[in-house]
């Protein structure tokens, strides 16, 4: 072994000298032998004091070690929850964390449907329908569910503002603001005092009006940009008085609808729409009802018909006139009107056929932009058909709807200077009004205008004040809107602002004294309104108290009231048609479907509602048919130029399917401008188009049309095929997802549906399959019954924390819906028939994207749910590829973040979500999970009440919100149960049943009610 | 030009002995980088940036920065997954199958195929992480233990996928490594910078030119590539899985397999030939990497293509005899559907334009093999695009149709990977020797004994 030189080794220089280790050691150096005495080298062992180390412990360096790994692992994580829970010092009673209340009221709309409010921990999370309702019995339309969002608009004003003197607002107390506005109505002199509501269906409101009118000299001026007064003023002059009724749609076996959307956006259309779908019962095929349709746009009526016929809106006099004498006796009209349009003559031939062989039990329904003259047609054709004893006369007005002739005296008063202040109740007329009649610079002149408003608005941005009012969740009301019962409102959460109820700023007025308002002036005065109004009459043996509390939570108290007397019809009003020439182009307005007439603009699950028919999303547009598109030389999203009434406006058009030629329609409700980040320049404001002074119908007029420039983007959420492409053309028939029949083949051969069904062929032999012997979860969609209105969707929004996504993402096909209606068209273009069908995750048994998941984060539950695993899932998408339904739905963003940058994360946000319902982050997989909260919360009371859960304990969303109940949910192995009729139905299919992947939603065949002969 | 295809051409030209042969093969790492070393580095790293920068927002703000939707899961970033692995074919088939296949000619190029192989699965490896919607939970995609009980889901071809690749990058990896070994032993030997003298030491494993050195290396050589080479067949086999095993029709086909690695072999080779050209142009190897070389490797092309040209008939074919609407459908809607012009570019850059290489003057014309070799690539890449993407916009319910358009980020970080492909490779043209100096010894004349063609 080689040694170095200045190797040291402590060795024993007493050793065997022989061996040597160095030449020190060798030569016996005596500094060698000196060092090697001391064993550890001079600077390891003199200087050694405990003092002078570090003054760590081991045990404390380990435990500084622990803390700071601690501190790492919680400080540096992004752990989501930082907010504080702080549980209920002292329990209220009726509050219990983790269970629903759910709380009686009614919607705030003219329809006043009852609804029922699901609140978690004090918060309202969804609304639902009341099914003490007599109208609505338990359903509420998509607006009324929707409106839930509205309550926690993060852009709602919060404070009452002044328009100050440099032309910006300023914040200003209430009691300030009360004793300056009480100021300007008491020093008003002779001049008027203007409020500008909707319309009035609320009693106690009527009272509060009234005297508010009495005290201030005021003039009450209820006004709807969608209204019946056409409709009525016919029916007045029939009948000499009263209002159109109700009809009993399920009384009727044959239904003639001339451009009425009764079961889109017409009427009562929850009503509506129960009352027809009972007329569509699989399993009373005898009492099928027949639809015919004859309109000029598709509509969703239009979608729903048995026959429809395309008619430009204003020949709808002409038709309904031949139609008149075709009933009684004379069809040489009606076929040379048939040849003038170029409609069936054999569809008009059976319509005639059917109207006279079912007289009494047929009905002729007009829609409500019709002129007063088609009305009255009308009448007399269900007149002539003994059809009056459908008709339901409970309809009440409370305050009638002012005249155009009354608005005009109005601005002309306004541009004169004798009016002193305008309040403007919860209206809009900045947008609502026609243009033409010059209320934005009549505003100029009125020496206060007031605005009471939830979120801003056209006519608040023109007002001195600003009043900022409570959501109707936050508010007391009651409604009548028929005879026999009244319904009460009641809040459901303490204002979230500073906001106040809109009658109670109203009352405080008429009191006088700013300082007296507190927070139940109004509720005191509707108990005494009740008290006087409705107790007295509605029993005599409870206390008052009793039966207010008993009001409340029932939401509706029947009241006794008799209807009117009998109708004596009066035709001398009849008119003969002015006949139309083809050649015009014809504009139809119509309200929309999700945002109605602009105010609920503001509401993202609306806007993002695709439309039933077309399916756009986000914008409304100019709806054409295919020749006048080629006439005027556009395609879908190329600009026209409408010209009315000297007024020019412009919108992009979308060629649709079913069109009457050189008939534009357009929806309204669009292209507000001072809305919030949501509404605002959403679409396109056609009320310009409107006149105030207008001939027989606003709605309906000629105009004269032209290509424009440029283009526009419309998005919608399901992609338009061309009709004339082979390879497109009737795709849903020929793959078997749509599956029709007729109601005569079904009478005659009930199982015509599976009449050619053989085995399944498969390559593997005898699978053995996943046995679910219990309870295993299944849905049945109705076909015959789903209208395609879209409330399951919204109600799917609702329940299970759906996010907006915005224009621009639906424009990527990425909308997050989890549950969606699909609309499909087969035959011609301009005579398509129409199919929808609601499309949600079939929770497979062989569900084709479990097994294509890397990471196990979709799997199956026993009782046969495709469950989604969200913090399992690393978002490969390959589960969605291979969903042959495309339900599942994925995170591309975090959307509450994306979306108008985070407005859905606005702290007030919060309080909307479902706590029972994930919010999912970004990159995460989701779909639709059969309600799989309320199973579980259906098996929980199942196990606290030692029972054990049936299939009729779950409820899911959708299918509680369906008007027509298409959607049936339940056990499938419980062959006992109502679920299991429509699960085994004659008529049940599933779609893409040959890819064998067992999905579990069946899907009952739609039957058309034609005649066999057509079929 | 008379070739007499009855001899054998030899498979260096030019009579080079073998220091010639060193020093050519070594000058790029002895010389100081050029101007244009600089400006080829810049230009590549420059996509790489881009694609970083790009790749590191949609990281921040969340995939839906690219083009993908429903129905559209997959878009970019998998067919660039599939489409660098295909690229990655070529270097392990060259190396190891046609080692074993004893094809001397292979000798010329195999080092930097193989290099190109390991650069192109670095490229594709990027995707399939980089594609999921939280890519930081990319880790639930290894089975490991853990107290959740979780494991992963060996039914998917996903997870198959994730051993497939990275097995096959391992492999490839160290099959590369043996082989440089005597490499870089020559290079220490002729180096005598420090620095570089100790990494080239370490890397050699202190290998002495023994022969016993030699019998291990041949060996082991031998056995790796023996193991390299059902991995040549499987990785793809397995990619193509990631389609075949759905439902989605379009991409549920037992063709799938086959079709996959050829076409990664038609689209390896292409590669390999468009980098090879100016590889041995700018490094004066014409002599190693001769005219005989990249022609032999148009015959691959042109055969693989018409596998792959099979293939497209065969689906037709299928799609119509299955009588499935959906199936046809889908065909139908490929060649004349919205995406019809990426499916002709597609037919036309891999089938029909690589007919051109039975004519021999072509085979043997560089710029008109380049412009070949070009489009092969491009038609490949439009191949898994129109696979991937029209199979998805128009699957079974037509209410879910959609149509797929790419972003800025989906082209950015397409580039970006070419950006990381190139900038590996310009670094290896400087950092290793990118012809095998000690295989090329072996096969240039007169380094084996022989009885002067005389058998």
């Amino acid at each position: 072994m080689p040694e170095t030189k200045d190797e040291k080794v402590n060795q024993s220089v007493k050793a065997d000298p022989n061996y040597w280790r160095s030449f020190e050691e060798l030569h016996r150096d005596p500094k060698m032998i000196e060092q090697s005495h001391n064993e550890f080298q001079q600077s390891v062992t003199d200087e050694f004091d405990p003092k002078k180390l570090s003054s760590f412990s081991r045990r404390k360096f380990l435990a500084l070690l622990g803390a700071s790994a601690a501190l790492a692992g919680t400080g540096c994580n992004d752990y989501p929850d930082r907010g504080e829970i702080i549980p209920y010092n002292i329990k209220p009673d009726e509050v219990t964390p983790g269970i629903a209340n759910y709380y009686a009221s009614t919607a705030a709309c003219e329809h006043g449907c009852g609804i029922l409010v699901r609140t978690r921990e004090g918060r309202p999370i969804k609304i639902d329908g009341n099914p003490d309702h007599p109208v609505s019995k338990g359903k509420v339309c998509t607006q009324a569910q929707a409106s839930i969002l509205d309550l926690y608009n993060p852009e709602r004003l919060k404070n009452p503002l002044k328009l100050g003197g440099s032309g910006l607002y300023v914040e200003i107390s209430w009691e300030n603001v009360d004793k300056e506005i009480i100021q300007i109505l008491n020093s008003r002199g002779s001049r008027e005092v203007a409020v500008v509501s909707g319309r009035i269906v609320s009693p106690t409101a009527k009272k509060l009006f009234d005297e508010f009118a009495q005290k201030y000299n005021a003039k009450i001026y209820p006004y709807e940009l969608f209204n019946e007064s056409l409709r009525n003023r016919a029916w007045q002059k029939s009948y000499g008085g009263g209002l159109y009724p109700q009809i009993k749609w399920d009384e009727a076996k044959i239904i003639v609808n001339l451009e009425s959307d009764f079961l889109g956006s017409e009427g009562n259309r929850i009503e509506n729409a129960r009352l027809f779908a009972q007329g569509r019962d699989v399993n009373n095929i005898n009492n099928f009802n027949r639809l015919y349709v004859i309109e000029g746009n598709m509509s969703l009526t239009g979608l729903n018909a048995d026959y429809r016929l395309r008619l430009r809106p204003d020949a709808q006099h002409e038709f309904a006139s031949a139609l008149l004498k075709a009933v009684n006796g004379s069809m040489s009209e009606l076929n040379s009107f048939s040849k003038k349009f170029d409609l069936s003559e054999a569809a008009l031939r059976s319509l005639v056929k059917d109207l006279k062989q079912n007289s009494g039990k047929a009905i002729v329904y007009a829609g409500s932009t019709l002129s007063e003259e088609v009305h009255f047609t009308v009448n007399a054709i269900n007149e002539a058909l003994g059809s009056t004893s459908l008709y339901n006369r409970q309809a009440v007005e409370l305050y009638p709807l002012i005249s155009s002739g009354d608005l005009v005296s109005l601005i002309n008063s306004m541009n004169s200077g004798r009016v002193a202040a305008v309040i403007h109740f919860d209206s809009n007329p900045v947008y609502h009004f026609p243009k033409d009649l010059g209320y934005e610079s009549a505003l100029k002149k009125v020496t206060a205008v007031i605005s009471m408003t939830e979120t801003n608005n056209e006519s608040a941005a023109l007002s001195n004040y600003i009043l900022p009012i409570n959501h109707p969740l936050e508010s007391w009301g009651d409604n009548k809107t028929r005879a026999g019962f009244i319904s009460s409102q009641q809040p459901v959460i303490a204002p979230l602002f500073n906001t106040r109820q809109k009658e109670a700023i109203l009352l405080n007025w008429v009191n006088g004294d700013a300082k007296k308002y507190n927070d139940k002036i109004y509720h005191e005065y509707l108990m005494n309104n009740w008290q006087s109004s409705v107790f007295t009459p509605v029993s005599a043996d409870s206390n008052f108290k009793q039966f207010w509390s008993n009001a409340l939570h029932d939401g509706v108290v029947i009241t006794n009231e008799s209807s009117s007397s009998s109708l004596s019809f009066n035709s001398s009003g009849e008119t003969s048609p002015k006949l139309v020439d083809l050649n015009s182009f014809v504009v139809a307005l119509k309200p929309a479907y999700s945002t109605v007439d602009g105010r609920y603009a503001d509401n993202g699950w609306l806007q993002e509602l695709p439309h039933p028919v077309s399916k756009i999303t986000w914008d409304n547009y100019a709806a054409i048919s295919r020749l006048t598109a080629d006439e005027l030389g556009v395609k879908n999203n190329d600009v026209i130029d409408i010209k009315a009434g000297g007024e020019s406006f412009s919108i992009p058009v979308f060629i649709q399917p079913g069109s009457a030629d050189r008939t534009i329609t357009i929806e309204l409700g669009y292209g507000r401008e001072k809305s919030g980040v949501v509404g605002s320049g959403v679409g396109f404001n056609a009320i310009v188009l409107m006149s105030g002074q207008s001939g027989t119908s606003p709605w309906i007029f000629k105009a004269s049309v032209s290509k424009g420039t440029g283009s526009y983007e419309l998005v919608t959420a399901q992609e338009h095929h061309v009709f004339d492409d082979e390879r497109t053309k009737d795709a849903a028939q020929k793959r078997g997802i749509i599956r029709e029949g007729t109601v005569e083949e079904y009478k005659k051969h009930p199982h015509f549906l599976h009449k050619e069904g053989h085995e399944l062929f498969s390559i593997y032999g005898s699978q053995t399959n996943m046995e679910y012997t219990g309870l295993k979860w299944g849905m049945a969609i109705d076909l015959n019954k789903c209208l395609g209105c879209g409330d399951c969707v919204i109600a799917c929004n609702s329940e299970n924390n759906i996010p907006v996504v915005g224009k621009d993402q639906v424009a990527k096909g990425r909308e997050m819906h989890w549950l969606r209606i699909d609309r499909y068209y087969s035959g011609s273009e301009n005579e398509p028939k129409a199919s929808t069908q609601p499309m949600l995750c079939q929770h497979c048994d062989h569900a084709p994207c479990e097994n294509v998941c890397p990471v196990v984060a979709t799997t199956h539950s026993p009782d046969g749910l495709n469950q989604m695993v969200y913090n399992r899932c690393v978002g490969t998408r390959y589960c969605s590829n291979n969903c042959p339904y495309k339900v599942r739905r994925f995170n591309f963003f975090n959307f509450r973040d994306h979306f108008k940058d985070g407005y859905q994360e606005a702290n007030v946000f919060n309080l909307i979500y479902n706590p029972e319902v994930t919010v999912r982050s970004r990159g995460v997989m989701e779909k639709c999970s059969f309600c799989i909260q309320r199973i579980m919360e259906a098996r929980e009371d199942a196990i606290e009440h030692n029972r054990t859960i049936v299939g009729s304990d779950v409820k899911t969303a959708c299918q509680e919100s369906c008007p027509t109940s298409a959607i049936k949910f339940g056990d499938v192995n419980d062959k006992e149960s109502e679920f299991a009729k429509f699960r085994n139905h004659q008529l049940g299919y599933y779609v893409l049943e040959e890819l064998n992947v067992r999905p579990n939603v069946t899907y009952i065949a739609k039957l058309r009610n034609t005649h066999s002969e057509e079929a | 030009m008379n070739i007499d295809y009855t001899i054998e051409a030899p498979v260096v030209e030019g009579r080079l002995t073998l220091g010639d042969i060193e020093r050519l093969v070594a000058a790029p790492m002895e010389s100081k980088p050029d101007k244009k070393f600089y400006i080829a580095l810049s230009i590549s790293g420059t996509f790489l940036l881009i694609g970083a920068v790009l790749l590191a927002m949609s990281f921040y703000k969340g995939v839906g920065l690219w083009g993908n939707n429903q129905p559209v899961g997959w878009g970019f970033p998998i067919v660039n997954f599939v489409f660098w692995v295909g690229i990655g074919h070529a270097g392990t088939l060259i190396s190891a199958i046609l080692f074993l296949l004893r094809q001397k000619w292979r000798t010329g190029i195999a080092r930097f195929a193989e290099a190109m192989t390991i650069f192109a699965v670095m490229c594709a490896g990027v995707f399939p992480i980089i594609h999921t919607g939280r890519p930081w939970l990319a880790g639930y995609l290894m089975p490991y233990p853990n107290q959740h009980g979780l494991w992963v889901n060996f039914t998917s071809p996903l997870v198959w996928d994730v051993f497939a690749v990275s097995t096959y990058f391992t492999v490839s990896l160290v099959f590369w490594y043996i082989g440089l070994i005597p490499d870089f032993a020559v290079m220490r030997d002729r180096t005598t910078a420090k620095i570089r003298k100790t990494i080239y030491s370490i890397f050699s494993l202190g290998w002495r030119n023994s022969h016993r050195n030699w019998q291990h290396y041949e060996k082991a050589y031998m056995l790796l590539a023996g193991f390299a080479t059902p991995l040549v067949l499987s990785v793809h086999t397995i990619v193509s899985f990631d389609f075949a095993v759905s439902i989605v029709p379009g991409w549920h086909t037992t063709i799938f397999p086959p079709y996959f690695v050829a076409g990664a072999i038609f689209s390896g080779f292409a590669m390999v030939v468009t980098v090879l050209i100016f590889v041995r142009k700018i490094f004066d190897l014409e002599k190693i990497i001769t005219l005989n070389h990249l022609e032999k490797m148009t015959k691959v092309i042109l055969a693989t293509g018409l596998m792959v040209g099979y293939a497209y008939g065969m689906e037709f074919f299928i799609a119509w005899y299955s009588g499935v609407q959906v199936e046809q459908f889908v065909f139908i809607n490929r060649a004349f559907g919205p995406y019809a012009w990426a499916y002709w570019i597609m037919v036309s850059c891999n089938v029909i334009i690589p007919q051109l290489f039975w004519i021999k003057k072509i085979r043997r014309s560089i710029p008109a093999m380049l412009v070949i070799v070009i489009l092969v690539n491009v038609g490949m890449w439009f191949e898994r695009f129109v696979i991937t993407v029209t199979s998805l916009h128009r699957d079974f319910l037509p209410s879910s149709w959609g149509y797929y358009t790419p972003t800025i980020y989906d082209i950015g970080i397409l580039l970006g990977s070419f950006g990381l492909f190139f900038t590996l490779v310009i670094l290896f043209t400087k950092a290793l020797p990118v012809v095998s100096i000690s295989e090329i010894k072996a096969v240039a004349e007169g380094a084996q004994p022989n009885h002067g063609g005389a058998h």
